[in-house]
């Protein structure tokens, strides 16, 4: 009871004194700088959430973690400095006086987010209008802001207690600091003060982002705790320095193990994050393909149960494949799964058949191989479940994969294993998948295939059985509006999908128009769209992720693109829409087998006709200089600062350093000549081959061409001999 | 409450040694004043009882235990006055005496604070904050914090310094009074302090005990070597240890100890000033 005294009485203390009150005023005002100096989250298509809520809540976190830093080593100092110190440890061990001094400055550190977040509150509502809800604007806070002021006040004290000298200290707090924001900055588990976040949805949930901050919060959390029992073993005693007081604290065992356990948790939680998965730095391209088939096995059908757990982010399942063994002797298939998943069983027509899961990962998969019996016919079971993970390359900018119950994105392996060196029976194969979700969510299957409710369960929840041909199989789950918008020039409808959030905001831009005029413009200047066996497609609005994504028969239509923002700011022209225009044009460029896989490391592909086309119809939609701000000058800007980049122009340096630099940075270079280089090049044929109609002219015989599955992937050079140009022509430099 | 000083001795970690051999058995009641000239180690001493050092060799006991097995519960008993201290400016007179007095544990605060300040005559001050007091009442709040609770053991290292004479006479009263049922010790460079409430002295010097006793037995011990006279060259003051030197209308009047007194020196009957100044002038010439 008597340190609770203490600790009362230290924390009135700290309260009486003006610099604490400068303190939490300056943290509680600190949001400020993220509506103006520090916008992580300020982005062409950020979210409302993501300016107003997330940037604020950012940027108070860092200017927060470090006026509290200061406070906490000038509270410390002014007591050694100004001599209080005699007083005080000679009524209380300055062991005692160390703890209740961290905990009243934890105290008004609460204190100073709870200002923050009740004085933000009216400013957040009424910028968010119908997109603000409490429980966002209150873990956001707790976790995107307050998350760093704890770390920043333990890290300050243990630095403080183990040197004894304020201005050591706070050089070492602005290295840490500085780390973060630096050096750190692309490591998510290590960015302690401002933590990665890509995007924060304003439609749809947060949980995993969420979920991932406050972990890795909680990572250095333990790690700062056991640095600051560990200081807390340096407090000076009994006169003697650093050595002779550490000696002398160190007697009673628990502290040095309470220390030891504290340092192990962290290290602990950071091996054995669940959220991003452990592939290899580079690009394994070889790993995606089988080094042989086995000729003799086929797989004919695909078939999974699988229950996502809105609460927990987990998912558990049951695929069943049908496989034929022919070669009259056991054979291993390999199989694909997401990393963060566990195989619990596999069965052979009910018989349990080894396997071995192999710990390599690759290109965000997860292998295991399976040893199956022989036999003509035979039912292959496997049991599966975890936490899904994302892949490491994109760790920065997690948010794509979303379990929760308000919104769920389930993509590929995340589903089901998919079966990796077999042939199938057909050209695909077709899979069926019994989604149990709960009962107030439906799917909405990205791209061909079909959806019906199969049953509802007596526990809330329902049973969905989604079949496709396809390889993959992508779901969307969440609180959906259709409108079907018929394009009769295209002879298609499309079935636009979006957050009944978003509703008076797609009213608003006329959305519907806007695809109708890009299906118009696409299927006049290039051709129809031939690839949709029911005259369908799917555009479906989905989280925050950076970017869109365009397959057979679907587009997705990224929610930034839609922010009342974006809408409000005629500086931008068309751009509000401009990467739902870049998915659909997708339709055009870059389906069936048109171009090589993506993954090859060639600069043509897709993405250089279609961030051309996309020029195209914004400049016919939106006006010639909007274009010219949003595509020539930006593409001519990256590729201007490509050719200047140092490792461009001496690439020995490049090959010289350690594999993993190595392939971020190629990595970026080579989408910066895809995104950039490549339109600026379709541009300069443009002018080369007498103007925009004759260019569409080549564009639509090229399309035209490539509609026959048979024909061969549509290559650089059959681009250039079409416009009777050479690679030199269109040589930028 | 008995304190049993062994064989303490204390050596900093360059190779200065602030006390050595230091034996000295306390116990209460008893009003103790420390002596001593600057650097003998009084300080020293007195942080070594609180437990803000640990001694090199020898040890402390408190009632019997060795001090650093009841750290906790001495400095519960415990009132320590250092030489130099800070404040929390920020804090009010009454608010730093309740924070004081829950680092000691102190049950039943208000009354002892309304005590301590009563007794330090802090009344008028006690809702002002620190930073507005001057040198002297701060140095009574100080006094205040250590009177607090009534401990069983009492340190004052300096406490009269900076104030007036009038409150200096009124805290050595106090300090009198405390010791009617505890342990003080008290440490001064005033002798008249000491003179006027000490029943026992400890002079230090060098960091060595040089005398432990009563006023009247270092007064005792300097009878034979304190004398007067008026100088007429300045080469009378040779082997004399001059105590005072006052301008009169007939000369310089000098007061004087020394082992040996010369003729033309008078011999007067010892101050405890005197005896003091002959005890350390003796150890000075050794």
């Amino acid at each position: 009871m008597n340190i609770l005294r203490q600790f009362r009485l230290e924390l009135a203390r700290l309260l009486q004194n003006r610099l604490t009150w400068l303190a939490i005023l300056l943290t509680a005002l600190a949001p400020i700088a993220g509506l103006t100096v520090y916008r992580p989250l300020y982005h062409d298509n950020a979210t409302m959430q993501g300016m107003y809520l997330a940037n604020p809540a950012l940027a108070g976190g860092v200017l927060g973690a470090v006026l509290f830093a200061i406070l906490t080593v000038w509270s410390m100092d002014r007591l050694r400095r100004d001599g209080m110190e005699t007083l005080t440890h000679a009524a209380v061990s300055p062991m005692t006086a160390a703890l209740t001094r961290l905990g009243a400055l934890l105290c008004v550190s609460i204190l100073a987010q709870a200002v923050a977040t009740l004085i933000w509150l009216p400013y957040t509502i009424f910028k968010l209008g119908t997109i603000f809800d409490l429980e966002s604007y209150v873990l956001i806070h707790l976790i995107f802001m307050y998350g760093a002021i704890p770390l920043a006040i333990l890290f300050a004290s243990a630095a403080y207690q183990i040197t004894r000298r304020g201005d050591l200290s706070l050089a070492l707090f602005a290295v840490f600091a500085a780390l973060s924001l630096t050096v750190w900055k692309q490591q998510w588990q290590f960015s302690w003060l401002a933590p990665c976040v890509f995007g924060i949805s304003d439609d749809f949930s947060n949980y995993r982002i969420l979920r991932s901050v406050a972990y890795v919060r909680l990572t250095w959390l333990m790690a700062l705790a056991g640095v600051w029992v560990v200081s807390y073993l340096c407090v000076r005693r009994y006169g003697k320095g650093l050595i002779g007081s550490l000696l002398c604290n160190i007697r009673r065992a628990y502290r040095p193990l309470l220390a030891v356990i504290l340092l192990l948790s962290g290290n602990l939680l950071y091996v054995h994050q669940p959220f991003v998965d452990h592939s290899a730095a580079e690009f394994d391209f070889a790993y995606l393909f089988p080094s042989e088939y086995l000729e003799t096995v086929t797989c004919s059908s695909r078939y999974a149960d699988v229950c996502p757990d809105p609460k927990t982010g987990r998912v558990s399942g049951r695929a069943v494949f049908q496989l034929q063994n022919i070669s009259g002797t056991e054979q291993t298939v390999q199989f694909f799964i997401d990393p963060g998943y566990q195989i619990l069983s596999v069965q052979a027509d009910g018989v349990d058949v080894p396997f071995s899961v192999d710990g390599y990962q690759a290109m965000h998969e997860k292998r295991f191989d399976v040893t199956i019996p022989a036999g003509p016919e035979m039912e292959l079971t496997i049991d599966y479940g975890g936490f899904p993970q994302e892949w490491n390359a994109v760790a920065t900018t997690q948010g794509s994969l979303e379990i929760s119950d308000v919104y769920m994105q389930l993509e590929n392996d995340v589903l089901s294993p998919s079966p990796h060196n077999v042939w199938y029976q057909g050209d695909s194969l077709p899979a069926v998948m019994e989604l149990t979700l709960p009962g107030h969510m439906k799917p909405i299957l990205f791209g061909a295939g079909s959806t019906e409710l199969l049953r509802e369960n007596g526990n809330g929840t329902k049973t969905w059985r989604m079949t496709d041909d396809g390889y993959h199989m992508i779901v969307y789950v969440g609180d959906y509006i259709l409108e079907e918008i018929p394009v009769e020039s295209a002879g298609i409808t499309v079935n636009f999908y979006y957050s009944r959030k978003h509703q008076p905001i797609m009213e608003a831009i006329n959305a519907t128009e806007s695809i109708r005029q890009t299906i118009e413009y696409c299927t006049e200047h290039i051709g129809p769209l031939s690839f949709y066996g029911d005259g369908t497609f799917n555009l479906i609005e989905s989280r925050i992720s950076g970017g869109g994504y365009a397959g057979d028969g679907a587009s997705l239509a990224n929610e930034g693109d839609f922010t009342i923002q974006n809408l409000s700011d005629g500086a931008k022209g068309g751009s509000s829409a401009q990467v739902t225009i870049h998915e659909l044009v997708h339709q055009w460029w870059g389906l069936g087998n048109m171009f090589e896989p993506a993954y090859t490391e060639s600069v043509w592909s897709a993405e250089g006709l279609t961030c051309y086309t996309t020029y195209r119809i914004v400049k016919e939609l939106y006006g010639e200089e909007a274009a010219q701000a949003a595509y020539i000058d930006r593409w001519q800007e990256e590729v201007d600062n490509y050719y200047k980049d140092f490792y461009v122009r001496h690439p020995e340096y490049l090959s010289a350093l350690p594999v993993k630099y190595q392939a971020g940075i190629s990595n970026s270079l080579w989408e910066i000549r895809k995104y950039s280089e490549m339109p600026l090049k379709i541009l300069k044929a443009e002018k080369l081959v007498g103007g925009e109609d004759a260019m569409d002219e080549i564009l639509k015989s090229l399309f035209n061409r490539e509609l026959n599955p048979e024909y061969p992937y549509l290559t650089y050079q059959e681009f250039l001999d079409a416009c009777h140009l050479s690679e030199e022509d269109l040589n930028l430099e | 409450m008995n304190v049993e000083i062994c064989n303490l001795s204390l050596t900093y970690p360059s190779g200065k040694t602030a006390l050595r051999e230091i034996n000295l058995s306390m116990g209460s009641p008893n009003l103790i004043g420390l002596l001593g000239p600057n650097g003998a180690g009084k300080s020293t001493l007195m942080k070594l009882l609180v437990a803000g050092l640990l001694p090199t060799e020898g040890k402390i006991s408190v009632d019997g235990k060795p001090l650093i097995q009841q750290e906790r519960l001495l400095k519960a008993r415990l009132g320590y006055l250092p030489q130099s201290f800070g404040l929390f400016d920020e804090l009010t007179v009454w608010q730093f005496l309740d924070y004081m007095a829950a680092l000691k544990g102190i049950a039943g605060s208000k009354e002892a604070i309304a005590a301590a300040i009563q007794r330090t005559h802090l009344e008028e001050k006690q809702k002002a904050k620190i930073r507005t007091l001057s040198g002297g009442q701060r140095q009574r709040v100080g006094i205040a914090q250590a009177i607090l609770g009534n401990p069983h053991f009492l340190i004052f290292d300096e406490p009269t310094v900076g104030l007036d004479p009038e409150e200096r006479i009124s805290f050595r009263n106090l300090f009198s009074q405390m010791a009617q049922d505890r342990l003080v010790l008290l440490s001064t460079h005033i002798i008249e302090d000491v003179q006027s409430v000490c029943n026992q002295l400890v002079v230090i010097h060098q960091g060595c005990i040089r005398f432990v006793g009563t006023p009247a037995g270092l007064i005792a011990g300097a009878v034979g070597h304190v004398g007067v006279f008026r100088e007429k060259d300045q080469r009378q003051e040779a082997g004399l240890h001059i105590t005072s030197r006052v301008n009169t209308t007939c000369g310089i009047a000098c007061r004087a100890v020394a082992e040996e007194l010369p003729d033309f020196v008078e011999q007067v009957e010892p101050t405890l000033e005197d005896a003091y100044l002959y005890l350390i002038s003796r150890e000075a010439i050794r």
